[in-house]
């Protein structure tokens, strides 16, 4: 067994084994929630660092070595180019044992994978942002990215919610997001709380209320499948079609690549031909799939 | 008759032998209480007159139920990766049923895929097929239900076929015309020989009983998706064993782990099964956590969505999961009831 020095593997997509992590550095933690957290790392190799990219929406396989691998969508925008970010929800066995570490510690990363979103497809149109939870993660990248591009959109909407106060993640970004006059965001918390003073619904209800016009629009939804579910069909009753919304879905997924087979949806891989999908594409499925 | 050769049962030793120099040649073999394709220990070919097929698929050859991806160790910079050296070698394996064949050039589909696999494919390079067909099929075979036979050569090299004393020899692809070229101890069939052959292979085909309809089957399965009480009904003795998915020789579902020993570390992957419920939990959600879902997906894989994405049903036949299953679960009986589209 001979060590390969990462540094010499040529470029991301060589035609390499692909399974082989970079390694990466941990720059940066945010404590989001009590139980999420946003790391900010950026590849040892120097080159890799300036080559690497990405589209809003791809995710990556993150290792800690000696624990595991998992998926995390890239939620920092690629408009943003000074490091990559990436938030985790502490639930299993490797994003417990991120959780566990601080700046400096060096983790394995191998991607981006997926299809990310459909950005010709969203030029020109009014943007309807639906989150709940950290399933803000993967829309905080291209909201981002589209306001670092401003004049290619129309109208952004975002509707985000959580469970409580202390659960809305990215909280800098949704004060920043309040402040810009070119954007509409109303967010939510599920139940009454004493130290919130903003409004009170589950998101698809609150959908429901705000109304976004479906003319000219694509609505795109991440948070937990339940919301997820229960959000199509008030979009439905607010006019879009199952072509004009969009979601990005998570499943128990490994390699990343299409072929150990858990992440199916059908014929559909969300690791190979998602994570995004219009509805169009999943609607035959998603009852009893998703 | 273009080139067919024959060749006597005594004397495949001796044509072993002399592959055997050029390649590392696999045979049906016995490892305790199971038979796969193993190494060839240079004499016994008693397999001649045990061998129906192997209890385990040619899949293990490529695909292993364990391998390490890599390795992985700390120092004071911080983190190094090391690959396995892999051993690069031709590889040849003698007497593979025409099921197993196809099943490889299944696999090879799905690793090929987008992003290449390179472990499987690695050991798929260099790898010659020689075919045996089968004179006597197992009554779970169902082969002749998709397209195949038997006698199907259309995924090996060579194509062995059983005439009594002797077997008689067919050259499928390039390399396997290369091979035979070069192979001594060959004599040319008669007609009389391809008489026998054809006798042989019209025999065998009507033996293989059991079929099954798959015409639309992946339309009549889409229909059927939201059937709960078929796919209830369909799964109802299924006990989640998953030993239908590691013996079928075109199941590769696969996960990944590590293992930490004294600072020495290794990333491996291992075969998976769609039967258990832990293969698809998630934090929140389960989506297959009851039985008739995992049920669903094994069937609906095979039969609807492999072929949706790459035109091929991802089932040869085999038997294997008919035979070996602990409780009679009987995958052509599910095809056979999958409700019509009305």
């Amino acid at each position: 067994m001979t060590a390969t020095d990462i540094s010499q593997r040529k470029r991301f997509f060589a035609n390499g084994n692909i399974y082989l992590p970079h390694i990466a550095v941990i720059e940066k933690i945010i404590d989001e929630t009590p139980g999420v957290k946003t790391f900010h790392f950026n590849f040892k190799d120097e080159k890799l660092r300036k080559e690497f990219g990405f589209q809003s929406g791809q995710f990556a396989e993150y290792s800690i070595f000696g624990v595991g691998e998992a998926p995390f969508c890239i939620s920092s925008s690629p408009t943003r180019r000074d490091h990559l970010e990436f938030a985790v929800q502490q639930v299993g066995k490797v994003t417990n044992a991120l959780h566990r570490l601080g700046p400096g510690a060096e983790i394995g990363c191998r991607g981006p994978y997926g299809n990310g979103f459909p950005l010709d497809f969203l030029q020109g149109k009014n943007l309807v942002f639906v989150g709940g939870g950290i399933g803000l993660a993967p829309l905080r990248s291209l909201i981002w990215n589209a306001i670092d591009n401003r004049d290619k959109y129309e109208n952004i909407d975002i509707i985000y919610g959580a469970r409580s106060p202390h659960d809305l993640c990215f909280k800098y970004d949704l004060d920043a997001w309040d402040k810009d006059k070119t954007i509409n965001i109303v967010t939510t918390i599920d139940k009454e709380d004493k130290s919130w003073a903003g409004r009170v619904g589950f998101v698809p209800k609150v959908v429901e209320e705000v109304a976004p016009s479906a003319s000219n629009a694509v609505a795109i939804v991440c948070g937990p499948p339940i919301m997820i579910r229960f959000t199509f069909p008030v979009l439905a009753k607010l006019g879009f079609t199952p072509e004009q919304m969009i979601t990005t879905l998570e499943k128990r997924m490994k390699c990343g690549i299409g072929k150990c087979g858990r992440c199916n949806i059908g014929n559909l891989y969300v690791c190979r031909d998602g994570p995004v999908f219009t509805y169009a594409q999943i609607k035959n499925f998603v009852s009893s799939e998703y | 008759m273009s080139g067919s050769k024959i060749i006597n049962k005594k004397d495949i030793g001796k044509l072993l032998s002399q592959w055997n120099e050029e390649f590392v040649i696999l045979v049906p073999s016995k490892e305790g209480d199971t038979t796969k394709m193993a190494k060839w220990d240079g004499k016994d070919t008693g397999f001649i007159d045990w061998y129906r097929n192997t209890v385990q698929a040619s899949k293990t050859n490529f695909f292993p139920p364990m391998e390490e991806m890599f390795s992985f160790q700390k120092d004071k910079e911080g983190y190094h990766i090391g690959l396995a050296s892999s051993d690069k070698h031709k590889q040849l394996i003698f007497a593979i049923r025409p099921c197993d064949a196809n099943a490889l050039a299944i696999l090879d589909v799905a690793f090929k895929d987008g992003y290449e696999d390179p472990y499987y494919l690695s050991r798929r390079k260099d790898t010659l097929l020689i075919g045996l067909g089968c004179i006597n099929p197992y009554d779970s075979c169902f082969c002749t239900s998709l397209g195949s036979s038997p006698f199907d050569s259309t995924n090996v090299d060579i194509m062995f076929t059983d005439i009594g004393e002797e077997f008689f020899i067919e050259e499928v692809t390039e390399a396997g015309k290369e091979l035979v070229a070069k192979t001594e101890g060959l004599r040319e069939a008669s007609k009389v020989d391809e008489a026998k052959a054809s006798k042989v292979k019209e025999a065998s085909y009507n033996k293989v009983t059991r079929k099954i309809d798959t015409r639309d089957i992946d339309k009549k399965l889409l229909a059927c998706f939201e059937n709960k009480d078929y796919w209830e009904k369909v799964s109802a003795k299924c006990i989640s064993c998953g030993i239908c998915t590691f013996l079928c020789p075109t199941c590769y579902c696969f996960d990944i782990n590590d293992e930490l020993v004294r600072k020495q570390g290794t990333r491996f992957r291992s075969w998976d099964s769609c039967a258990f419920p832990i293969y698809t939990e998630m934090p929140v959600e389960n989506p297959r956590l009851e039985k008739w879902r995992r049920v669903r997906q094994k069937v609906c894989h095979k039969f609807e969505f492999f072929p949706m994405n790459f035109g091929v049903v991802a089932c040869t036949g085999c038997g294997r999961c008919i035979r070996l299953c602990g409780v009679n679960w009987d995958i052509t009986q599910a095809i056979e009831s999958v409700p019509a589209i009305i």
